[in-house]
């Protein structure tokens, strides 16, 4: 009997004849995970787990695992396209890269000319680490208006926690935390943003109390020792609730607010305003489960809040995590082993100074769109979608003329999609990177075929705050693909920007190590690098915050004209700020869940990945259920205000009768016609993005709180 | 001879779903056939509360108590190793499908296309090789797949258990 070995990547090699074995880290998501790359005759045919990884030890999902379906798909786009016909109309023609970038280029630099730079919009979706690198350029073409998810996802983290604490506090798994709430999110399904599922599987398995806030019941839930299923769109009103009560009784961690909190005594007033039995209305939680979770969280040794991006989804998005951040701070967890540290990046250059944020002139981030509508966003170079739209629609307060989307499908993952797709539609110009086709890159006129992670030389995880920068290693050619910091270097040398970029990008990667004292080549024999580990670094150097202390009080907001102690609004559309709308929709929506094979708009092509999950499905109480005649796995109707999509109901008891949870970013690959079917299924056809229902101070769309209405899909209707 | 299972500890499964690709991406099943296969059990009432778990599901071979797939096939496709692995051979089967029935966790798989049955082999060719079979290969994030001695692995899970709230 052979002994056996997990991962054991040398008898892979002997028992299936690999040329070679590749590590590198994976990006289908955010990034993070080690993996083996299994390589024969040239050609990826395995990809397995790197337990080395400090992030997931060699763990993966289906994701990464399915990487090579998307490396290796009949459909994959493998060299540039210029569009022929009509918008929409599906007709493209082969180009060289010279044509695209040349074209591209070429357009560019007219707009600049005649509209000036702030007329060319560039875009990404969510997080794909190459960030940074669209910032640089867009900063040195001197557009401030750079469209991300960066209003409604981690950028709120990383807004609200460099104004009132310095830096993202990330809970500290590696020291085995006494108890982790987990609020809004669900990373053991999710793409997390720094630490992936495994490091809170182990810290539950080995006992780490686990409180789940969540108006779902997830498997996290269903096991945790307290879940707290909300009212959606209630956080705020819940963690001021938790902080009443553990100030009440006295909790919280005398000396840590008396030496390093800014406005403590504001803070304990305002959250007299937030009694247990008022909080308890508002969110429909029971008054003595609130109290057991605020107290389970506050008397736990260590404790850390493992937050997610549903909280930032909301009218509250600012204050929701301004409030978790005080929850941590006041329980004296902030920046403790094993509770919420600031983690230290090595010393490689940064995110945001590779951005080259500084390198924007004044006068053109004064022309940022909605900066003066939405301060804390604009500040952190953050734009709010329908300020864009907007600008292109009705051309205030300036004409957008053109956009470059790498990475983005906003056809399908901004709210009010109607708009959004008449707002491509006018575009004169667009340019879209991306793997496939898709309802987005329909509307373009040129399309690029963009690198997988698997194609690419990167400093993975670079503009995380774990601390940890991590090898991705190029170990395949498809087509003529090319990266996304690969075009855009050599875009820039076509629009002005020759001294800032490099003869290829890996100049690019040696000048991100530089400060190191190391290039790409010796960064890759070493996998990954972490920046030391110091804890409770403020009791010597104070927090990085213009009083030096955490700033519950916000003096930042303040200055904006915020309200600069966190407080709870009600949503802009619920059943109490809007109860006339209840006759015609009686039911709160949630949307976003997440699956865990899709990354929002991606992986719908993939065959390991679709069989999982072929049909988008919306969650339905059974109770709400048998009184709408709905039976389970029925298309049904889900219609708001805005719009009807079609969704496939799934009686589901873990959610509240009162709320229907819809999946979100929804097309069909395989539907030629009608541009994939982008208006079926897509939720944000239903979701609002009226400036009156964003953050105010973020700018974040509330597409996981709205009222909508359900009912059985009338027989042969679509 | 040491016996070999596969036994996933559904209560620290999260459904992550890894286990199905993994399987996929060594097995090459069709479209449809999942030879490990993760469905949700809930959420419901459980023992008087409302709760949610996930129940993958794969032949469990030695773990298995009267292996009556074997038995049911008229064909000797199905044999039962000394090592406690089950194997279908689908070169020898009919597609007559008198096993699927008699499994006790029913998977056993009918595949749409070829019209024959197929199952978890327990990656026998890795394991003899020494190599881990697929799923359980240290792809899971929540590390809930186990393979090798069924009681030796009770043993290993209910230790696992007792480091909750200790």
């Amino acid at each position: 009997m052979p002994e056996f070995k997990y991962s054991n990547a040398e008898k892979e090699v002997e028992m299936y004849g690999y040329d070679e074995v590749i590590k590198s880290h994976c990006r289908m998501c955010h990034g993070g995970c080690g993996v083996h790359i299994y390589k024969k005759e040239g050609k990826i045919e395995k990809i397995g787990g790197d337990p080395d990884c400090p992030i997931a030890h060699g763990t993966l999902c289906p994701k990464g695992i399915a990487s090579t379906q998307i490396a290796y798909h009949p459909d994959r786009l493998t060299h540039p396209l210029k569009r022929v016909g009509p918008k929409g109309s599906g007709q493209w023609e082969k180009i060289s890269w010279d044509e695209a970038l040349d074209t591209i280029a070429e357009k560019m630099n007219g707009y600049k000319k005649e509209y000036g730079a702030e007329s060319i919009l560039m875009g990404y979706g969510t997080g794909r680490d190459n960030e940074s690198v669209i910032y640089r350029f867009a900063n040195l073409l001197g557009t401030p208006n750079v469209l991300t998810a960066g209003h409604l996802c981690y950028g709120p983290r990383i807004s609200t926690s460099v104004i009132t604490c310095g830096s993202i506090p990330v809970v500290d798994y590696e020291s085995q935390p006494d108890c982790v709430m987990v609020w809004g999110n669900n990373l053991v399904i999710a793409n997390s943003d720094e630490y992936k599922g495994e490091a809170l599987a182990v810290s539950v398995d080995k006992g780490s109390k686990l409180i789940v806030v969540d108006p779902r019941m997830t498997r996290l839930a269903a096991r945790a020792d307290i879940w707290l299923q909300l009212r959606p769109g209630t956080d705020t009103a819940l963690a001021l609730g938790m902080a009443n009560y553990i100030i009440a009784e006295e909790l919280y961690d005398k000396e840590f607010v008396a030496n390093h909190v800014h406005g403590w005594d504001e803070f304990v007033e305002r959250v007299q305003d937030y009694p247990i039995d008022k909080v308890s209305d508002i969110t429909w939680l029971p008054e003595e489960q609130i109290k057991e979770a605020a107290r389970m969280f506050a008397e736990a040794d260590t404790a850390g809040i493992q937050w997610g991006v549903a909280i930032e989804q909301q009218i509250n998005c600012a204050d929701n995590n301004r409030t978790l951040i005080a929850l941590m701070g006041m329980t004296g967890n902030l920046d403790k082993k094993g509770g919420q540290v600031l983690f230290e990046n090595a010393k490689n250059r940064n995110a945001s100074e590779f951005g080259a944020h500084k390198l924007l002139s004044k006068e053109q981030r004064a022309k940022r769109l909605g900066g003066d509508r939405f301060r804390l966003a604009g500040h952190f170079a953050i734009i709010n979608p329908k300020c864009a739209w907007d600008a292109i629609l009705t051309e205030e307060p300036y004409p957008v003329k053109m956009a470059m989307f790498i990475s983005s499908n906003p056809v399908l993952t901004r709210a009010n999609a109607s708009e959004v797709y008449k707002a491509l539609e006018k575009l004169e110009f667009m340019a879209v990177a991306d793997f496939f086709m898709t309802p987005t890159a329909e509307l373009a006129d040129i399309v690029l075929p963009a690198s997988t992670w698997l194609e690419m030389d990167y400093i993975g995880d670079f503009w995380k705050r774990h601390g940890y920068i991590l090898a991705r290693r190029k170990a395949i050619q498809v087509g003529e693909c090319r990266s996304d910091h690969e075009m855009l270097n050599e875009l820039g040398k076509r629009v002005g920007q020759e001294e800032y970029w490099w003869d290829d990008f890996e100049g690019g990667l040696d000048y991100i190590l530089e400060p190191l004292g190391i290039n790409f080549q010796e960064f890759k024999k070493m996998d990954y690098i972490r920046g030391e580990v110091n804890y409770e670094k403020y009791k010597t150097k104070g927090f990085s915050t213009p009083t030096g202390k955490l700033e519950i009080y916000s003096t930042m907001l303040e200055k904006w004209g915020y309200d600069p102690l966190p407080k709870y609004v009600e949503p802009h559309e619920s059943p109490i700020s809007k109860p006339e709308m209840t006759d015609k929709y009686p039911f709160i929506l949630v949307t976003g869940a997440r699956s865990p094979g899709f990354f929002h708009t991606e992986n719908r092509q993939l065959p390991w990945l679709r069989e999982q999950h072929p049909d988008p499905f919306v969650e339905i109480h059974p109770d709400t259920a048998r009184r709408l005649g709905i039976s389970n796995g029925q298309w049904v109707s889900i219609e708001s205000p805005r719009g009807k999509v079609r969704q496939k109901a799934k009686i589901f008891e873990g959610i509240h009768p009162q709320v229907i949870g819809a999946q979100h970013a929804w097309w069909y690959p395989e539907k030629k016609e009608g541009n994939y079917g982008w208006k079926e299924s897509n939720i944000n056809m239903l979701t609002d993005n009226s400036y009156e229902s964003c953050d105010p101070a973020m700018g974040s769309t509330s597409v996981r709180t709205l009222l909508c209405n359900i009912y059985p899909e009338k027989q042969g209707a679509k | 001879m040491k016996q070999l299972a596969l036994i996933i500890d559904h209560y620290a499964c999260y459904g992550c779903l890894a286990c199905e690709v993994a399987c996929k991406q060594e097995n090459g099943a069709d479209f449809g056939v999942k030879l490990i296969q993760v469905g949700e059990d809930g959420p419901r009432q459980m023992n008087g509360k409302l709760d949610f778990l996930f129940d993958v599901n794969a032949c469990l071979h030695a773990a298995c108590e009267d292996t009556p797939c074997v038995y049911a096939c008229p064909d000797d496709t199905i044999s039962i190793r000394d090592d406690g692995i089950v194997v279908m051979n689908e070169r020898t089967c009919t597609g007559c499908e008198a096993c699927v029935p008699e499994c006790p966790t029913d998977a056993i798989r009918i595949n749409g296309n070829s019209m024959i049955t197929e199952k978890c082999n327990l990656c026998y060719h890795r394991v003899d090789e020494g190599l881990m079979p697929a799923c359980a290969d240290n792809v899971c994030l929540a590390h809930c797949i186990y393979f090798g001695d069924p009681d030796e692995i009770a043993a290993e899970i209910a230790q696992k258990r007792t480091l909750l709230r200790a």
